[in-house]
């Protein structure tokens, strides 16, 4: 065999195989999809096919006992919130960070560095926000989810302004703008992909995160969308049609996103995968 | 060299990043080194007592305790194998030009970006006693090799191990594709002509290069391994009895019991144990990169 014939024959072995293993993945996903819209009998059977008859109204009724509106309201509220309070001051403290070389420039970085490893304290994050009368807030859950994800998010953005001239920022100087001016009107607009990548992974963690929100919402008004459906779950575990809805309302909006924005994140893997 | 540090930056622009960072997590990390040392309880909220070393005595003498960090290793080490070796070799298979390699790399990431909570209750679904994987043993006559998954003793962690290795495996694999992409051509063509085989060039080019992926992954899986929670809160909840348990869900149900002191110390623990791994993992793996 000629080396051309035989690397084209490896190559649709090892398609055949990939495709096979994914699988793995789409199957679930069908039985989950699918099942969203079978009666109760039909649904526990597991199955990857189509339903017989279509129950649309199995949505009607999760999104009215789920409080799914409400629900995603809240999922909104914070993942906008953390996304204002981690991307908004981690672009502007990645930029002083990477143009100001001094002692306390480095301190502050390698202090940023730590925190990118080191796990939450929960227990007294806990106990400092029940001292400030804050527990069961939006307000708190945002602050603590920024900053979990502003260490990861800085660097992403020191990494890339360093790449950037400083002959801008020269220039702007010269022309006497003052540092937030020129932040704004002159790095501002080339920070364009990282504030794309940071912005979407960080919306992804916030909608997705489930730890700091069972924590610090003790009131179920303010729950956010993995909350709801693990207590919808607990409640409705036998019929498994109405669980199926649910995890298929809280993954959609995390999944169109993600379909938009693959390009992104894979630029932000990038990012930390290669030498940089 | 000249002008650098002498353009008039505003300092004060990084202070949002500061504050909010310094107030919302190293404050509380700092709180903990103090209020692991006392006698602290909900009911008690305001008035922690000093007890010295009392909380670790307790904790290190609990078998709950240590059968909870077992299964915490336990889980951290298989997954953190698994997810790094399956998302290599699905990398290495769609970095070939295969006809549907855009779909497949959607299809292998797709489980990343889904809540753990609802892959959690979908591995539910498929290992639970009348589940898939029990239906399907089923139309194959296998009906001997049928049981609770979820619910026993020796299967409940290795289907939270499963659940999460099916999340990640993805993520993995981006990882290594990206590296896998920076690798330029040349390396190849010029190994060719040296007459290397294509394992010389796999073990000398591929794996050599792509160090830096590995790091990423290995640091990454590990200390995601050491935190894991909610795969076991909810595939679990730690059971059945204590087999699943690990670190952090030990430490929420000291906490919802009101034991504050004591589940700050086992907090403390963890933060101690996965600082310094992960911090000498960096400094082992850094060395094996090739500049």
């Amino acid at each position: 065999m000629k080396p051309k014939d035989k690397e084209r024959l490896i190559n649709l072995i090892v398609e055949i195989v990939v495709i096979a293993c994914s699988f793995l993945i789409i199957i679930p996903l069908l039985v989950m999809i699918f099942g969203s819209f079978k009666t109760p009998a039909e649904a526990l059977k597991f199955n990857a096919l189509p339903p017989t008859t279509w129950e649309f109204a199995n949505y009607s009724f999760v999104i009215v006992t789920g409080k799914i509106l409400l629900s995603m309201m809240n999922s909104i509220i914070v993942t906008l919130g953390v996304l204002i309070a981690c991307v908004g001051s981690a672009a502007l403290g990645g930029f002083i960070l990477a143009r100001v070389e001094s002692k306390w420039s480095r301190f502050l970085q390698s202090f940023f560095l730590a925190g990118m490893v080191a796990p939450l304290q929960i227990i007294t994050t806990f106990a400092m926000l029940k001292m400030l009368n804050l527990i069961g807030t939006h307000f708190a859950v945002i602050m603590v989810m920024a900053a979990v994800q502003l260490p990861w998010a800085i660097f992403m953005f020191i990494n890339f302004i360093k790449g950037i001239p400083r002959e801008l920022d020269e220039a702007a100087f010269i022309d006497g703008a003052s540092t937030l001016r020129l932040f704004v009107s002159v790095i501002l607009p080339t920070l364009k992909p990282i504030f794309a990548t940071t912005t979407v992974m960080t919306a992804m963690f916030a909608w997705n995160e489930f730890m700091i929100p069972i924590y610090f919402f003790n009131n179920s008004k303010n729950w956010t969308m993995p909350l709801t459906v693990y207590n919808f779950f607990g409640q409705y575990f036998s019929n498994w049609n109405y669980v199926f809805a649910d995890l298929v309302l809280t993954a959609l909006p995390i999944t169109i996103l993600y379909l938009f924005s693959q390009k992104f994140i894979v630029a932000g893997l990038t990012a930390g995968s290669v030498k940089g | 060299m000249r002008k650098k540090t002498l353009l008039p930056y505003q300092k004060s622009l990084v202070i949002p990043a500061v504050l909010i960072f310094s107030f919302f997590f190293v404050l509380p990390v700092l709180a903990s080194f103090v209020l692991a040392f006392t006698d602290w309880n909900l009911s008690r909220f305001t008035t922690p007592v000093w007890n010295g070393l009392d909380n670790f005595l307790y904790i290190f003498t609990d078998r709950k305790f240590g059968l909870s960090v077992k299964n915490t290793f336990i889980f951290a080490i298989f997954t953190a194998g698994l997810k790094t070796i399956l998302g290599l070799f699905v990398a290495l298979a769609v970095n070939r030009p295969l006809k549907t390699r855009n779909l497949l790399r959607t299809v292998y990431y797709m489980p990343a970006v889904l809540s753990m909570v609802v892959v959690g209750i979908m591995f539910d679904a498929i290992f639970r006693f009348d589940g898939m994987f029990n239906q399907f043993l089923g139309t194959l006559g296998l009906e001997s090799l049928q049981q609770d998954w979820v619910g026993g003793y020796k299967t409940a962690l290795p289907v939270v191990i499963l659940a999460d290795v099916w999340r990640w495996t993805g993520f993995n694999m981006a990882v290594f594709l990206a590296g896998l992409q920076s690798i330029p051509n040349d390396y190849y063509e010029a190994a060719r002509i040296d007459g290397a085989s294509s394992w010389q060039q796999f073990r000398r080019i591929t794996v050599a290069l792509l160090m830096p992926a590995f790091t990423v992954n290995i640091v990454f899986n590990t200390i995601g391994g050491l935190k894991v929670f909610e795969q076991v809160f909810v595939i679990t909840g730690g059971g059945p009895g204590f087999a699943s348990q690990v670190f952090s869900t030990y430490i929420y149900s000291a906490f919802s019991q009101g034991l504050l002191g004591r589940s700050t110390a086992m907090s403390l623990i963890l933060f101690i144990t996965v600082f310094t791994l992960s911090t000498l993992m960096n400094t082992v793996l850094k060395k094996k990169e090739v500049s």
